[in-house]
């Protein structure tokens, strides 16, 4: 045992994935019985960080050491060998089964190889008792709600012996109430000498459970303090000032009048009261954290989604929308942030993708017209430059840049009048990023309404003419092209300062 | 990389005969068999064998025109061989207490395309996976047979209505033969020209994203069902005119017949073509195990390994076809 009190120590941890450097040279310290706050904007590497200290990547470069030794967490197995638990946002009991069965998943109490089922809940009582905690350990997890779920999980956590129990976002979706019995137990296991790693996106939250705090930003480690030391807006600043490095392609757009409003929008949990209204030739920004609300909000106003209140108008007047198809006729458009989920026909060639939508149009006489198909869709692959040997090659064969704009097609030959794009660049490169960004200006140009929803905060802040910030299902803040900041951005994305 | 060019001029002989297979599909193995069976037997070229596999090839067949189209779009039938029965007996029935052979055909049929809607409705509005939906309507179907028919087979139908399955039409082609052509004339129609045969195939790829794009999933998926039902009646009122009767247990395992077929004919390409490609091997090893006299027992081993071969080859050929393309 080391007289330092650190459980934990990180240094010099890298991992880089292809084209990207998500960890770079971080330090990470965590004292034995402390609440350790990890914060940073979307991508600044906390998963990536704690995902190796759960085993589920390995690091490229740096020590770990844990309590002392220096270790190789080569697998879950082996980090979870160590004493480090992870409580992830979803859930991860059996349904179907017993607490205690739960708790003592592969390590029951057995007696010539028979479970003893009376000594299994005996013990799985007296283990929940230890925490002041009183449920019925016979019943099946899924009779449980989530906030108590995530406890039975901690403390079968600490049953096998962890030292250290990483909680990602564990408050996401639970009440005040809730959170406040799961601060309870938070303080108890730290009577117990057990350390946490606590993530959070509500920044109240860190000042209120936790000891110390560090800082991550674009992968790299920017600091640590003590909670006590640091105000709220200091905190900000710390996780904002990235460099801003790309370019984005200049538009020259005279902005219209309003064109799509949406009021009152609400889906009774995620989603609470959006209102807003895009114009003609401008483009929308929606930032937020990621799990803000901003993909749910766009489901429910496309109808991909049941809302429980709210209406949508086109041009001032109210259109009815309770399904996607609805949408469409109404001349939306909606390029889903997953695109092989949600957008593409994966093993189907890029033509059928491409008139999914407007297929209405390649008719002559009720007849698909195949001379017709293949002429609209030879158009869109030569002016959105996408690269594919033949429109009859499926679109699985093709990189994510160029399925992202088959999807981007399939939506201007419906000639949607309003566009909702959720996240277009997501896992394409940087050549494919810019044409994507050409193209938004393009439909601009046409006097489009564009929605974007962007979780990289250079390339909100650089294609947005005004931007709509989300936190927890709500709008937080609007700001104007003149007074766009990282730090304006940063406040209101994390509930305002 | 010139390794590699050299290795490609190699490779390119084979990768003709390799397009040729995959443009040909299972069409191929059609003449293989047909070939093997002539070389084989001295009967099987025979004019009374050849309208014998035909129309027996002709109620599988237009089953499993409709199960391609479940299929395709992303379900399962299993009620269509009941189905057969139940249609077949019920157009009997209509017509041994009198009513008009054209209007109880009619009457059936529409029954018919109802009862694969109901299960299409099951399927899509309470969300119940079509394997059980279709599998209790199965029975559903078949109890309902056996209460209308009392388990008897109906006879005493009228002498024109035996035309749909043993009619000839010239003297020489048999007029199910006509049925099936015409059915699968309209059938391929309907996949290939029709934004409804493109809903089919996107909504069997990715209904998700089919959802997203505005078509209408739940209705595509009814109507799927509906087909379904639409063909195996008009098997089950082809199998009635052949039988003379309408026998409540005749269908058998028509419906899962059916279902192989779609699959030994490869549902890849989306194409009713092959479908009924996939029906004349059936038919074809049926044929050519009886005629080599092998043990009746032995011919359901042996078709079974053929329909798992089938499907196991077109999968090579898939993944082939996926390496090529990615070349």
């Amino acid at each position: 045992m080391q007289g330092d009190g650190n459980i934990l120590v990180l240094k010099k941890v890298c991992k880089e994935f292809p084209g990207v450097k998500a960890l770079d040279s971080v330090d990470f310290t965590l004292r034995k019985g402390e609440v350790h706050a990890l914060v940073g904007e979307n991508g600044a590497g906390k998963s990536t960080l704690m995902k190796i200290l759960s085993g589920a990547y390995v690091k490229d470069s740096g020590t770990i050491e844990f309590d002392g030794n220096v270790v190789d967490i080569q697998s879950p197995k082996a980090s979870e060998k160590l004493g480090i638990a992870i409580i992830y946002q979803e859930l991860n009991l059996i349904n179907r089964i017993s607490v205690a069965e739960n708790v003592f998943l592969g390590r029951a109490p057995k007696k010539n190889g028979v479970i003893q089922w009376k000594k299994m809940y005996k013990d799985a009582k007296a283990l929940f008792n230890s925490f002041d905690i009183n449920l019925d350990v016979s019943k099946c997890a899924r009779e449980f709600s989530i906030a108590q779920q995530q406890i039975i999980e901690i403390i079968k956590a600490v049953s096998i012996n962890a030292r250290v129990v990483i909680m990602d976002e564990p408050t996401s979706s639970l009440t005040d109430n809730e959170t406040q019995i799961l601060f309870r137990i938070i303080r108890s296991l730290k009577e117990k000498g057990i350390s946490i790693i606590f993530i959070t996106h509500r920044l109240d939250e860190i000042f209120e459970i936790s000891d110390r705090l560090t800082v991550l930003r674009d992968g790299c480690y920017i600091g640590t303090k003590d909670v006590k030391d640091i105000t709220k807006s200091e905190l900000i600043k710390m996780m904002i000032g990235r460099e801003l490095k790309q370019q984005f392609p200049q538009r020259n757009v005279q902005i219209g009048e309003e064109c799509f409003r949406v009021e009152h929008i609400s889906d009774g949990s995620k989603v609470k009261d959006v209102s807003f209204y895009v114009r003609k030739g401008e483009v929308l920004g929606f930032a937020g954290l990621v799990g803000a609300g901003r993909t749910e909000t766009m489901r429910l106003i496309f109808g991909a989604d049941k809302r429980t209140k709210g209406k949508v108008f086109i041009k001032n007047k109210e259109i009815q929308i309770k399904q996607p198809k609805q949408s469409v006729s109404e001349k939306i458009g909606f390029v889903t942030e997953n695109r092989k989920e949600e957008g593409l026909f994966l093993k189907l060639p890029v033509r059928n993708n491409i008139v999914s939508v407007a297929i209405d149009k390649i008719k002559t006489l009720k007849i698909l017209d195949f001379r017709k198909e293949r002429e609209f869709c030879e158009k869109y692959v030569n002016d959105l430059n996408i690269h594919t040997p033949s429109i009859n090659k499926a679109v699985v064969f093709l990189s994510g840049g160029n399925q992202q704009k088959v999807v981007l097609a399939k939506w201007l030959l419906s000639d949607s009048e309003v566009m909702i794009l959720d996240e277009p660049t997501r896992g394409i490169d940087v050549g494919a990023k810019r044409e994507i960004f050409e193209i938004i200006n393009k439909l601009a140009a046409q006097g489009k309404a564009i929605i974007f929803i962007s979780s990289e905060m250079e390339e909100i802040l650089g294609v947005s003419d005004r931007i709509i910030v989300m936190h927890e299902g709500k709008i937080s803040g609007e700001v104007m092209k003149k007074d766009f900041s990282e730090q304006v951005i940063t406040e209101y994305a994390f509930g305002g300062a | 990389m010139q390794a590699k060019a050299i290795n490609k001029k190699k490779n390119s002989f084979l990768d003709k005969i390799f397009k040729f297979i995959n443009a040909m599909g299972v069409w191929l193995v059609v003449i293989l068999f047909f070939v093997i069976l002539s070389l084989s037997t001295d009967t099987f070229l025979s004019y009374a064998n050849l309208i014998n596999v035909v129309r027996q090839i002709c109620v599988n067949a237009l089953v499993a025109l409709g199960t391609a189209y479940v299929i395709l779009g992303g379900e399962i039938d299993l009620s269509t061989g009941n189905m057969c029965a139940f249609t077949g007996c019920g157009t009997a029935l209509l017509m041994v207490a009198g009513v008009n052979m054209w209007i109880a055909i009619l009457i059936m049929l529409i029954i018919g395309s109802l009862i694969g809607a109901l299960t299409g409705a099951i399927v899509t509005y309470m969300r119940i996976p079509s394997f059980i939906a279709s599998l209790g309507m199965s029975y559903v179907i078949l109890g309902a047979t056996l209460l209308l028919t009392n388990s008897e087979p109906i006879s005493g139908l009228p002498q024109a209505f035996m035309t749909f399955g043993r009619g000839y039409i010239f003297d020489v082609i048999p007029v199910p033969v006509i049925i099936l052509f015409i059915f699968f004339a309209i059938g391929a129609f309907f996949l290939k020209y029709t934004s409804f045969g493109r809903s089919v195939i996107s909504v069997g790829e990715n209904p998700i994203a089919a959802r997203l794009s505005g078509i209408d999933v739940i209705t595509t998926k009814i109507l799927i069902f509906a087909i379904g039902g639409f063909t195996a009646s008009a098997a089950g009122i082809v199998l009635a005119s052949r039988l003379s009767s309408g026998q409540p247990m005749a269908a058998g395992d028509v419906g899962l017949t059916a279902i192989a077929a779609v699959f030994v004919g490869g549902t890849e390409k989306g194409s009713a073509m092959n479908v009924l490609a996939g029906a004349f091997v059936l038919g074809l090893v049926n044929n050519g195990l009886n005629l080599l006299e092998v043990n009746a027992y032995w011919q359901k081993v042996a078709l079974g390994l053929i329909i798992i071969l089938a499907v196991l080859l077109d999968q090579i050929r898939a993944s082939r076809a996926v390496s090529v393309k990615k070349k």
